[in-house]
């Protein structure tokens, strides 16, 4: 029982981390129509920002280390918005989508080029690493706030695109961009508060992946993004409650094999998840909640 | 000349180009040159299996260096002497220590286990549109690779697998690269290249005039997973020695940096993206280890060759986002020509 309690909290909090970088994709996706293959940079910078902060201003206070790790994301996301992407905006999705693959492989060799392959260490709060023990389990803190952090910013997120007039623009513009600009909205503001939600996600992610890791290195965005794009496509690429139910769906899943697979066979756990995701798709190609792939066909 | 005539013209200038660089590289070149010089032959076979699936069916694709993986270690386990392998693989499943046939049997079957895999992934690929599709290339990059480093018994898994006969010439990468070329120009012209390549640009108008979109693509995938077997068991008999990181993440940037600054609609682009990005990778590398240029000593920067192909991606983007040649291939630039040659001379 204790057991079963601790790995729930595990996958809980696993979960909470992909849905929160699965949202950040999922919304530039349905306002601008771009993959955002550099979304895993983003948890990059905002390490060697903390890291870079700590080692040049001597601020190794880990608690001031925290704003500087979600607003550097946040503002490198609109940066890029700005410079990267607002060329290729109205651009065929695959001209978007390879730019930001490009960007992502700048990003990572810059990274290595100026800073080097070895991992940095990136000072972490002792609070986050401290255990809370409930009758006989102890669970990391880390996992207690990543998981409420998620929960937070989730029904912020809810409440803000359903009262804000910017957040009701955001979902129109997923329905319709040209009609929204005819509203007399200004798409640039639309995007541009797309890719800072987007960053403001992901910075969160970025601070409970530090706290974990204790270290940055230049590829280290690589697998959380992949497992985010997974997740985003189980739930439905494009929308929201699929990136969050995806991204439990794939946590909850990755914990689950952790706990059952032999150890023999553990290295192939994203072997089995990939295959099964492949097999959701054959059945169910357009994931849980997206829309059917339109091959013009009568259904 | 008709359409098709035009197309195998077309397809000869490049092979003919390349067979005689061939013939001239294997002459007079440095040992080290002809390294290089099979190492472009078989990412330019890559590169244009890629074009053949990415080209025509306008779907961005990460998997393919996966084909190459599964071919590749399929010729290692299946041609590596026994001798070899009883050392290196001693534990090898199904009885495959005590194999070892000929090359180019080892070939055929890789290649036919490589399209058996193809079409189980294929059958999912193609009932997706646009980004999931991608998605899923990544993850069945990540399972090759996932599987080649953990199966031990069967791949050495993370330690290089070696003594793999060393049997590729430069004659059969020639010969290799030619048919690769002629056969994606071939099935490009064909009247069901046209038919996908107009399913990329307009799904639905494509499918109201009876195309079977999902039946064309699968033929593309198999196609290029075709032309990918056949680079990845080049790659295995003329290195040697393979390890599943030569099938990840950098070889699938080099190629796909290639094609997109070549212009994916284009096998002549491909060819041309195969060319610059090569030489340009080469001054990267030198330039990364640190030399000394008129007196100047630079410093290593370890990351400029990944820097360089970030690069080249980003800028076609966003200045040419269908590369140098766009759709054009070397016969329509020609055919071009003489058109505008003809009408300033009726003028």
């Amino acid at each position: 029982m204790d057991y079963l309690l601790q790995q729930s909290m595990n996958a809980l909090s696993l979960g909470g981390e992909y849905a929160l970088l699965a949202l950040g994709l999922a919304i530039v996706f349905s306002v601008m129509g771009l993959v955002n293959f550099a979304h895993g940079d983003l948890i990059t910078v905002g390490g060697y920002a903390m890291f870079l902060t700590a080692a040049w201003l001597g601020l190794t206070n880990p608690v001031m280390l925290l704003p500087v790790g979600v607003f550097s994301v946040v503002l490198f996301a609109m940066f890029l918005e700005r410079v990267a992407f607002k060329p290729v905006r109205g651009a065929p999705p695959t001209t978007g989508m390879l730019m930001a693959f490009g960007i992502s492989i700048l990003i990572q060799n810059l990274a290595l080029i100026f800073v080097g392959t070895r991992p940095k260490a990136v000072p972490t709060m002792d609070f986050l690493m401290t255990n809370i023990t409930i009758g006989s389990v102890r669970i990391p803190m880390v996992q207690i706030l990543e998981t409420a952090v998620t929960a937070i910013a989730i029904i912020l997120l809810v409440v803000f695109l359903r009262r804000t007039t910017i957040g009701i623009a955001m979902r129109a513009a997923a329905r319709d961009v040209a009609t929204v600009r005819l509203m007399g909205v200004r798409a640039d503001r639309v995007v541009a508060a797309a890719f800072a939600i987007s960053g403001l996600l992901a910075g969160l992610a970025t601070i409970f992946i530090m706290a974990r890791r204790g270290a940055v290195d230049p590829f280290m965005g690589f697998t959380p993004v992949l497992k985010a794009f997974v997740a985003a496509v189980i739930g439905g690429f494009g929308s929201l409650p699929g990136a969050v139910i995806g991204g439990f769906a794939l946590g909850i899943a990755e914990i689950m094999l952790q706990v059952v697979l032999p150890s023999e066979i553990a290295g192939f756990r994203d072997a089995f998840i990939f295959t099964a995701v492949g097999v959701l798709l054959l059945v169910r190609p357009q994931g849980i909640l997206g829309q059917r792939p339109d091959f013009g066909e009568k259904s | 000349m008709t359409v098709r005539k035009r197309a195998l013209a077309g397809a000869a200038v490049l092979v003919l180009c390349i067979v005689v660089a061939g013939l001239v590289v294997g002459e007079f070149a440095a040992p080290y040159y002809q390294r290089l010089f099979m190492t472009f032959l078989v990412n330019l076979i890559a590169v244009i299996g890629l074009q053949v699936f990415m080209g025509n069916s306008d779907i961005t694709y990460f998997g393919h260096v996966g084909f190459m993986g599964i071919s590749a270690y399929a010729v290692a386990i299946l041609a590596t002497p026994v001798a070899i392998k009883r050392t290196a693989l001693a534990n090898a499943p199904f009885g495959l220590g005590a194999v070892e046939i000929s090359p180019l049997l080892a070939v055929a079957v890789a290649i036919a286990l490589t399209l058996a895999i193809a079409f189980l992934v294929g059958l999912m690929m193609v009932r997706q549109t646009g980004v999931p599709a991608t998605i899923a290339t990544l993850a069945f990059l990540v399972i090759v690779h996932v599987v080649l480093v953990n199966w031990i018994d069967l791949t050495r898994g993370p330690r290089a697998f070696y003594g793999i006969p060393v049997k590729a010439t430069l004659g059969w990468a020639l010969a290799a690269a030619g048919f690769a070329i002629v056969l994606a120009r071939a099935f490009r012209d064909s009247k069901w290249g046209l038919q996908l390549r107009a399913s990329s640009e307009d799904l639905a108008a494509a499918s109201a005039v009876g195309v079977r979109i999902r039946k064309l693509r699968l033929a593309a995938w198999m196609l290029s997973a075709f032309l990918m077997a056949m680079a990845g068991a080049l790659f295995a008999l003329f290195i040697g020695t393979i390890s599943p990181g030569s099938f990840y993440f950098d070889l699938t940037f080099l190629t796909l940096a290639m094609l997109i600054l070549g212009g994916m609609h284009s096998v002549t682009g491909s060819v041309l993206g195969c060319i610059v990005v090569t030489v340009g990778v080469e001054l990267m590398r030198y330039l990364e280890s640190g030399p000394v240029v008129a007196s100047l000593k630079l410093p290593e920067m370890f990351g400029l060759t990944g820097f360089f192909l970030g690069l080249i991606i980003v800028l076609s983007m966003t200045f040419r986002p269908s590369g140098l040649l766009g759709s054009d291939e070397i016969d329509d630039l020609w055919h071009r020509r003489r058109l505008r040659k003809a009408g300033v001379e009726a003028s």
